[in-house]
């Protein structure tokens, strides 16, 4: 990696934090407190390492993707293995955990509303702090490879670059790390915008 | 980036084919990727047992410069190019495909599939290479692996049974 591409992503950390803690304050309020969310890495890596850094690339997982209809290519996946994922609906839905293969109608539900409430929360605050007018579409549940679903997400960037910018959030219950993530991948058309606008906001600052 | 592997140098180690990338090797070969709408593209030598992988990315370069694995329209005469190198003539290739997935059932980010799904196999009757088995569409991932040995395309899909092309 580039120093030129590490400070870029630098640039963009305060922004993507912030958004991590607004969609921290809404999981809180979703899951009754329990659940919290800090920003944990933003990279930019070449397309072919994409997966294979993030480390789970043939699992299979249980995912909620959500892109943005006004930056096509801007996608945001939140990822949970098999058992954070029943364990988190069966406390939403306040039913024992569920062991049979197929996942049920209200499992489903509760998971797609947790990443559309997750979803709506981190993109609200991207739009409050850069003035970007992002309306996320309705979330799609997904249980697969994760690299299989992954890949779909990187084809808009793919077409105009090289690597991809990944923006990655954990997620913590009573202080212990669970294996969920927030994958956010704005296409080179938000980065840019989003570039921009932090860059005007601290021109601003600057000048007071 | 290509990745060689022959057996004086690599026994039968597995390579994990990434996106864009292409592999080449000879019978001690074993390749892996996992696909969504992307296309694993095989060409094999039945004879000789040598065989080259690209995980194809998009149906076009448009001209493009870059990783010649990432298109299909560059990866086929790429990968031609790979087993000449290490001795593996064009005349005998065959080719075996899998992927091209419309994943979220057709919603969510930009599908491209079923396009990469036409242009390998447009490419692939340009350069006169049959393709012998295929395993393409659909809505779910697949996690491939290929032999070198035996030409065997191992395709897993969540939920089903294993198929071998």
């Amino acid at each position: 990696m580039n120093p030129t591409t590490i400070h870029r992503v630098e640039v963009l950390r305060p922004l993507f934090a912030a958004a991590t803690h607004e969609a921290s304050a809404a999981m809180c309020r979703w899951t009754d407190g329990v659940i919290s969310l800090t920003l944990d890495d933003i990279c930019e890596l070449p397309l072919e390492e994409v997966t294979a850094e993030l480390g789970f690339s043939d699992d299979f997982m249980t995912m909620v993707v959500l892109g943005i209809e006004s930056e096509p290519g801007t996608v945001l996946i939140l990822t949970f293995d098999e058992e954070n994922a029943r364990q988190l609906a069966a406390t939403l839905t306040r039913r024992q955990r569920n062991t049979t293969p197929e996942w049920d109608e209200l499992e489903i539900s509760a998971l797609t509303e947790t990443g559309n409430i997750l979803g709506c929360a981190y993109v609200n605050a991207l739009t409050r702090l850069t003035g970007q007018i992002l309306i996320p579409s309705p979330p799609y549940f997904v249980r697969d490879y994760f690299a299989s679903v992954l890949e779909q997400a990187l084809v808009e960037q793919a077409m105009s670059s090289d690597t991809a910018l990944l923006c990655r959030t954990g997620f913590h219950r009573e202080g212990e790390n669970l294996n969920w993530h927030v994958l956010f991948i704005p296409s080179k058309s938000l980065r840019e915008k989003l570039e921009r606008s932090v860059a005007s906001v601290s021109h601003d600052r600057a000048r007071r | 980036m290509t990745v060689t592997a022959s057996s004086s140098s690599l026994g039968s180690k597995i390579i994990n084919v990434g996106m864009g990338q292409t592999a080449v090797g000879d019978k001690e070969a074993v390749f892996t990727s996992v696909l969504g709408s992307c296309i694993g593209i095989v060409l094999w030598h039945p004879h000789l047992g040598m065989g080259a992988i690209a995980h194809v990315v998009l149906p076009d370069s448009h001209g493009q410069n870059g990783q010649p694995g990432k298109f299909a329209d560059t990866a086929v005469p790429y990968l031609i190019r790979q087993l000449a190198d290490i001795g593996c003539p064009r005349t005998g290739l065959v080719a075996k495909i899998a992927g091209g997935a419309c994943m979220f059932r057709g919603g969510g980010p930009l599908q491209i599939g079923d396009d990469n799904i036409a242009a390998t196999r447009t490419i692939l009757r340009q350069h006169g290479i049959a393709i012998t088995a295929e395993d393409v569409g659909g809505t779910s991932g697949r996690k491939i692996t290929f032999e070198c040995a035996t030409g065997r395309l191992v395709v897993e899909v969540a939920g089903q049974t294993v198929r071998v092309l």
